[in-house]
């Protein structure tokens, strides 16, 4: 029998590829959804195929775009686009139509997510809310976009990564369901940053080198001086001009900032501490390199998942660390990009002791003395010992795999 | 009267937490303009919130304190995107007219 090699997996891939053969429909779905399941966890995009070779129905996710004309009241907008109907003449009404269909594209074909709920939802949009409305934001059923007052911000709607933003607040919702304040809020903010920026980047076919990290870079007139409303890559560099003053979000652990969690206090500061995960999000990206939503998308994807409406930043970063082990390998590249990230922000996995760090411990350690009453060579010493470490972490390694497997079994 | 807004939250949260709050003096205004000011805010005052689509479960969206100074007496009202009152939103738009 061959056996999966994803520790989640029981039913062995060849016995769910002869399901997909079955006569009842009810076997061929449940068995394609098993395969794309493992293989998008693999990472392998290739197996869709076999979504139209059994016959299952595409995703949903249909749009709507409404006019609110200015008013606030959205039950009194206007249908200004359907899913299957004409462009618009209305640039913003069309551009909320794009971006609603790149976010959903997004999420089934990257990560098999059929819309925000993974159960078809529409995605409804509504434009030209209020009166040069400076904002756009998820109410908890649909999107609403302003246009901008002209002066410091323009049309929200030009903004891929604010639309997919937006609509991550509804994965999200639908998934850990992170509450909106203190750190699982400021989570909640970044998970929506990651995804919002990671939209972008798949409909340009961008690397994480080449990308901007940038979180609606589109929305200021051309007049301010400011990059974006915030850097992933830079948490605290996006702007510094004398309307906004400088950018306060922080790339660090030791620069957090305790706000009350009130409406003042931006929940606890919610857009604000989201600059912590979010440029460890960044490194994780660098440091695996190529495309960011294939193993990291993945990775926070899965932890996202696994998270719950009180996960803080410490649990959400060691699930990551795990998810990115049984994802991608006990210290693959993948999970020591991770480890770096994290640590890199100012939070170090729980229970994992690098190499880096216990170097350190023993260089500030006595002297060893040595065979024949002399002396050793310290560097000699500190090579053997972390070779000796080495070893260590590598039986210890196996033995917690070993031991995950008989459990699941 | 003097009327305070404050705006908070929204994409831009960072950026509101920093701006100053928008203060109109009915004193410096203009008797018509006065007038409708006073008229929006008895409004506002007397109308309660509305239901939100999806209570709690708004993000991003953003909110605003109006605080109303008259004759000593202080009235505070905070509402959001999401649960203004018309009364609300219509003094809000008043305000934001005159930024």
């Amino acid at each position: 029998m061959n056996h999966c090699r994803c520790l989640n997996c029981i039913t062995p891939p060849h016995l769910l590829e002869k399901l997909l053969e079955s006569s009842d429909s009810r076997v061929r779905e449940a068995a394609l959804k098993t395969l794309l399941a493992t293989a998008r966890l693999r990472g392998e995009r290739s197996v869709r195929g076999f979504m139209a070779a059994a016959g299952v129905a595409p995703s949903n996710g249909r749009r709507t775009v409404f006019d609110c004309a200015n008013g606030t009241f959205l039950p009194f907008a206007d249908v200004a686009r359907t899913e299957d109907g004409p462009a618009s003449s209305d640039a913003s009404v069309n551009n909320a139509f794009d971006g609603l269909g790149a976010t959903r594209d997004f999420y089934r074909e990257v990560l098999d997510r059929n819309s925000i709920d993974d159960r078809g939802m529409r995605l409804d949009g509504y434009v030209h809310r209020g009166f040069q409305y400076n904002n756009a934001f998820w109410d908890g059923r649909e999107m609403v976009f302003g246009d901008g007052d002209g002066v410091i911000f323009t049309d929200f709607t030009k903004s891929l990564d604010v639309i997919a933003h937006e609509l991550t607040h509804g994965v999200t919702e639908f998934t850990a369901g992170l509450e909106y304040h203190n750190q699982p809020g400021a989570l909640n903010e970044s998970m929506s940053d990651v995804f919002g920026s990671l939209v972008k980047q798949w409909s340009l076919n961008q690397t994480a080198e080449e990308a901007d990290w940038l979180i609606g870079a589109e929305v200021f007139t051309p007049g301010i001086d400011a990059d974006a409303l915030r850097s992933m890559k830079a948490p605290g560099k996006a702007y510094d001009n004398p309307t906004f003053g400088k950018d306060p979000q922080p790339d660090h652990m030791n620069k957090y900032v305790n706000l009350p969690d009130t409406d003042e206090g931006d929940n606890g500061g919610v857009h604000i501490n989201s600059g912590i995960p979010n440029k460890a999000f960044y490194l994780t990206a660098i440091g695996v390199g190529g495309y960011a939503w294939e193993a990291p998308g993945h990775i926070w994807y899965e932890a996202l998942r696994a998270s719950n409406i009180s996960t803080e930043f410490q649990e959400f970063a060691d699930t990551t660390y795990a998810k990115a082990g049984i994802l991608y390998g006990t210290d693959s590249r993948e999970q020591q990009a991770v480890l770096a990230a994290w640590r890199e922000v100012g939070i170090r996995i729980s229970g994992v002791r690098t190499i880096a760090a216990a170097a350190t411990r023993w260089r500030h350690a006595p002297a060893t003395a040595a065979r024949n009453g002399r002396a050793e060579d310290s560097a000699a010493a500190l090579t053997r010992q972390i070779e000796s470490l080495s070893a260590q972490i590598s039986v210890l390694t196996k033995d917690m795999a070993g031991l995950k497997g008989k459990a699941r079994h | 009267m003097k009327v305070t807004l404050a705006q908070h939250g929204g994409q831009a949260a960072a950026i509101n937490l920093r701006l100053p709050p928008q203060v109109v003096d009915t004193t410096t205004l203009r008797a018509d303009e006065a007038g409708a000011l006073a008229r929006l805010v008895a409004d506002a005052t007397s109308a309660p919130q509305a239901a939100a689509a999806a209570p709690g479960k708004a993000r991003d969206a953003m909110s605003y304190t109006i605080t109303i100074e008259d004759g000593g007496r202080q009235t505070v009202l905070s509402q959001s995107d999401t649960t203004m009152s018309e009364a609300f939103a219509r003094l809000l738009a008043w305000l934001q007219r005159r930024r």
